[in-house]
């Protein structure tokens, strides 16, 4: 059995899913609009808090398209069929990974532009940006993937999931706040590509081990 | 055996807090307040010990299923989010007369409440969870990623501190005497003498539950 | 040693807390045998076909199918082991025909069997229609066509004829006569005896989690109790 086969499969019904509803992009990225709205409000929308503003209002986004793609599994009553299918369980790991990068990815390009309008932001660095947005992101889908799918049997799981999601990722906030800044202007970035990839790899190589040991029945 | 580790907790923990109240003179800059420090330093080292063995017994639960890895796992993370919230109480103690804040953006302290954030997630997850069994794999698997998570996010929080404004106050800049050393050490010891005892009670104790 | 039999369970237990859904099973289901499984609501039928699916890991007791245990070869019991339960379980926002495609590409069968099996299931008229668009039998139907693509060889059905008409019904028998044919086995719990009685071969009954019989005999109507 091919696991890319499998792993192209969920990703495709994912986002097709997706595609159909929009009910992760549209609530995800509204909310994180309404977030980026009222940050700008109290810090008075100056140019040197955009790129916090930015970050904070993507990882908050992040929770909650993180928890929709789990969500639909448990209203269908797909969880179980999916998990009994033969083959490894990480396909199915990496193929809800993949469809939440492209969501991720998504509500990261609409929240910069709302970012760009609303702080009047530098939009120098596009290269640097959309480098740190990848891979923030795949560190993200990882993180969001692993803990979507282990609060989904917890009652009150969509409570505990930024209890749990927020201070874990808190490396990517930090790195991407710092990365925006040296973007728009050119100063080093010093340790946070190293900070990004640490991150990455460190949830990229558990994730889908822990990922098999929490859906298992 | 067991009353001799208490015994000897007890006593050792005695000794600790002689030396913290009356064995140690008062610093030069921060006078009395200094003998917080016994007691924060001593919980901090405790609250990453206690992490540590929830992460290792974490780790093998997930791996043998052997209920008595849960037990050791359970004890080590409550144990986790017990410490490190002392630490973050007792640095504010300390904090508030020595810094004039009582929190300040320092990568321990930052560090220190996403530990404790975390842990008190993993404790949350177990009680939540639909059915005991799947409590017990899925905070056995917040306890190991929290404990791969914490360092990444320490050194994140450092780098994000002191490569922008300088750090205002660290605490490496304090060079500790000998006079103030001996009762660290013995209080350090103590408290992890007190974190290993407490591990086995709670872990027996989760264990009785476990029978009933 | 492994057991030959297609299903077998040995002082099978599960426990939710201080709950006990399952205690001191023990079944045993030949080749081309369908197992007739009775017993009133919250016996224990449903945890034991999922125990048996491994979508719940027994605490007591070992259970196998097809000679592979549940637990430490889950994933052979899951290429050999097919499950229904009681919801479809097919995604409302796809169409059926991508339903059975995304089954197709998950258990690595080629896909132009979906177009063969919606027309078995008599779906053929609305496979380009998102489930959403379904009665509670056609999605029952797209789940049965979905669980005859995986060609398991041990079939467990939770209630399988909810919600079917009479030519749904047929696509049950006709997907358990077809597992019987290959040497396969069939575990069937349901509270519909008369409807279950034309393709079960034995039956076995539970009470609050225990086996309390299973033979042949007694399908007729009542169960023996021997």
């Amino acid at each position: 059995m091919k696991a890319w086969r499998r792993v192209a499969a969920v990703a495709r019904k994912d986002l097709l899913l997706e595609w159909r509803g929009r009910d992760a992009v549209l609530p995800a990225g509204s909310f994180g609009f309404a977030v980026l709205l009222v940050l700008g409000l109290v810090s008075g929308g100056g140019g040197e808090a955009a790129p916090s503003a930015l970050w904070v209002s993507v990882l908050l986004a992040a929770v909650l398209a993180a928890g929709r793609g789990a969500d639909r599994e448990g209203e269908e009553g797909t969880r179980e069929v999916l998990l009994l299918y033969p083959g490894s369980r990480e396909d199915l790991f990496w193929g809800r990974w993949l469809a939440l990068c492209v969501v991720l990815l998504v509500l990261a390009a609409g929240l910069w532009c709302a970012q760009v309008l609303l702080f009047d932001a530098p939009t120098r660095g596009a290269g640097v940006l959309i480098l740190a947005a990848l891979l923030a992101t795949a560190g993200l889908g990882a993180a969001g993937t692993l803990l979507a799918a282990l609060v989904a049997h917890v009652r009150a799981g969509p409570l505990l999931m930024p209890l749990l999601f927020l201070p874990a990722t808190v490396p990517v906030l930090l790195a991407g706040v710092r990365l925006s800044e040296t973007a728009a202007s050119g100063a080093p970035a010093g340790p946070w590509w190293g900070v990004l990839v640490v991150f990455d790899l460190l949830f990229l190589l558990v994730g889908p081990v822990l990922f098999e040991l929490v859906v298992e029945g | 055996m067991r009353a001799f580790a208490v015994g000897g907790t007890a006593a050792l923990l005695s000794v600790g807090l002689f030396l913290a109240l009356w064995g140690s003179p008062p610093d030069a800059y921060q006078g009395e307040y200094v003998r917080i420090m016994y007691v924060h330093v001593p919980a901090a080292v405790s609250a990453y010990g206690a992490a540590a063995v929830a992460f290792g017994a974490g780790a093998l639960y997930l791996w043998r299923r052997d209920r008595r890895w849960d037990f050791v796992g359970r004890a080590g993370a409550e144990l986790a989010a017990l410490f490190s919230g002392l630490t973050l109480l007792t640095g504010m103690l300390w904090g508030k007369p020595v810094w004039g804040v009582w929190w300040a953006w320092d990568a321990r302290l930052v560090t220190t409440a996403v530990l404790f954030l975390l842990y008190v997630g993993c404790l949350l997850v177990r009680d939540l969870a639909d059915d005991p069994e799947r409590g017990r794999r899925l905070s056995a698997a917040v306890a190991v990623l929290a404990f791969l998570d914490v360092p990444v996010v320490h050194y994140s929080v450092v780098w994000f501190r002191t490569l922008h404004q300088g750090p205002s106050i660290s605490l490496q800049g304090v060079k500790l005497a000998p006079e103030f050393l001996l009762p660290l050490a013995v209080n350090a010891v103590a408290y992890l003498a007190l974190l290993s005892v407490l591990l086995a009670e709670r872990a027996r104790l989760a264990s009785l539950e476990g029978e009933r | 040693m492994r057991p030959l039999d297609p299903v077998v369970t040995d002082a099978l237990g599960r426990r939710f807390g201080a709950v006990v859904a399952l205690r001191g099973v023990g079944l045993r289901v030949g080749e081309g045998t369908c197992l007739l499984l009775l017993g009133p609501n919250g016996s224990g039928k449903t945890t034991l076909l999922r125990v048996l699916a491994t979508a719940l890991r027994p605490t007591e007791g070992r259970a196998w199918v097809c000679g592979y245990d549940v637990v430490s070869e889950g994933h052979r019991v899951r290429e050999l082991c097919a499950f229904l339960g009681t919801s479809p379980g097919v995604y409302a926002g796809l169409t059926g025909f991508e339903n059975l495609c995304l089954a197709a590409d998950l258990c690595g069968r080629p896909r132009r069997q979906v177009a063969e099996l919606l027309g078995w299931a008599g779906l053929e008229q609305v496979a380009h229609r998102l489930v959403r668009t379904y009665s509670l039998g056609m999605r029952r139907r797209l789940a049965l066509a979905r669980v005859r693509l995986q060609e398991p060889r041990v079939l467990l059905l939770d209630e399988p004829f909810v919600g079917l008409d009479e030519e749904g019904t047929r696509l049950v028998g006709e997907l358990v006569t077809g597992i019987k044919k290959q040497k396969g086995a069939v575990v069937l719990a349901t509270h519909d005896r008369h409807r279950a009685r034309a393709v079960c071969d034995a039956v076995a009954e539970l009470e609050s989690g225990t086996l309390l019989s299973s033979g042949t005999a007694g399908l007729a109507g009542a169960v023996s109790r021997g």
